[in-house]
């Protein structure tokens, strides 16, 4: 009884953090919620969990337990990989706004000598023969 | 419409690619294109060997490939730019291919020029090589409704209007498929133009293989979970 309240209120736990998400990552939210509200019934109904194990070949439905909530965690890795990229994203947006602001700070138009010398230079350059 | 060399930029985005980004960027400029180059956060002196360019980006950190040509675009289009071609920095495009690009923009009345190594005739690629990228090919008919048969070179031209729909957010290798994803969302008119890769031991040890596949696909998928 005491582990199947703390089973159960783990379980919950993972469908409230998945309501949570459901705005930024709805499938993984949807996954989440679909297999706690599954664990929360077979821990509660142990029979079904029987029934359902035997029927997918698990053998007993304590193990069916254990293997939803080996998929809860690997979800929530998910998850958490999903989160990363989020924060990849904005760490992208914040260097690209320093690069574009650090070329802004400085002056980047050439002068139409030294464009005149640059191709001079790339001219030279091209015209002896590359290794 | 008609592009001027001086409206046209070309970005070059690289990632320790001292050895060979002067030469790239020096053949390019004797074209007379304007040029962005993006040091996407190298260990090396890439920044200081890509002097030759009009402007030299530098990310403070390594960000990836798609996020260094989101920048040149982002800074070829505050630049006024009519058209903007985005140039391999490993040596492996031939900057004469560039005015191929742009005259099928001109021509065709397209917004979106792609480069086809395939289009060519045989390309002395190694074969493994050849059948990771026809099946890439294949792979990106089916996610895009694209009809092309070159969907992984890095050499291909746009006009202002086609670059403003483009918002990578595949920073790495995955960005190539983005680019075709977005262009099909885009709905505006794309065509294919022959264009030479030039192998070199160099560009082939930087080139994709069989795994990158794997971690682009992965990259993809994971893309479509969350907003």
């Amino acid at each position: 009884m005491i582990a199947q309240v703390v089973l159960s209120l783990l379980l919950v736990g993972v469908a409230i953090y998945a309501g949570n998400e459901r705005r930024r990552s709805p499938a993984v939210a949807v996954l989440s919620i679909i297999v706690a509200v599954a664990g929360l019934y077979f821990t509660w109904v142990p029979d079904h969990a029987t029934h359902v194990a035997l029927w997918a070949g698990v053998g007993r439905g304590v193990d069916l337990v254990l293997y939803i909530w080996v998929c809860i965690t690997l979800i929530v890795l998910l998850n958490l990989h999903l989160k990363l990229r989020t924060q990849m994203e904005l760490i992208t947006i914040l260097a690209r706004a320093i690069a574009l602001a650090d070329v802004r700070s400085r002056p980047t138009e050439k002068p139409e000598s030294q464009r005149m010398s640059d191709l001079a230079a790339a001219r030279h350059m091209t015209d002896e023969p590359h290794q | 419409m008609e592009f001027f060399p001086a409206r046209i930029w070309v970005v070059i985005a690289a990632y320790n690619e001292a050895a060979v980004i002067h030469r790239v960027i020096s053949d390019v400029v004797r074209c007379g294109y304007r040029i962005v180059a993006i040091d996407d956060g190298s260990a090396d002196q890439t920044a200081a060997a890509a002097c030759a360019a009009d402007c030299v980006i530098r990310h403070p950190i390594n960000l990836g490939q798609g996020a260094a040509l989101q920048t040149g675009m982002d800074y070829a289009l505050a630049q006024g730019a009519d058209a903007i071609v985005t140039f391999d920095a490993d040596g492996q495009h031939r900057a004469a291919d560039i005015e191929s690009l742009i005259r099928a923009l001109e021509n065709a009345r397209a917004d979106f020029a792609l480069g086809s190594r395939f289009l060519r005739g045989p390309t002395g690629l190694p074969l493994s090589r050849r059948w990771l990228l026809k099946t890439a090919t294949l792979f990106t008919q089916l996610t895009t409704g694209l009809h092309l048969s070159d969907t992984h070179n890095g050499l291909r031209a746009m006009t202002r209007r086609g670059a403003s729909t483009i918002r990578l957010r595949q920073n790495r290798m995955a960005h190539a498929s983005e680019i075709l994803s977005q262009i099909a969302a885009s709905g505006l008119s794309y065509v294919e133009v022959p264009v030479s890769i030039e192998y070199s031991a160099y560009s082939l040890a930087k080139g994709q293989r069989l795994s990158d596949a794997l971690i682009i696909l992965l990259d993809l998928f994971a893309r479509r979970l969350y907003r």
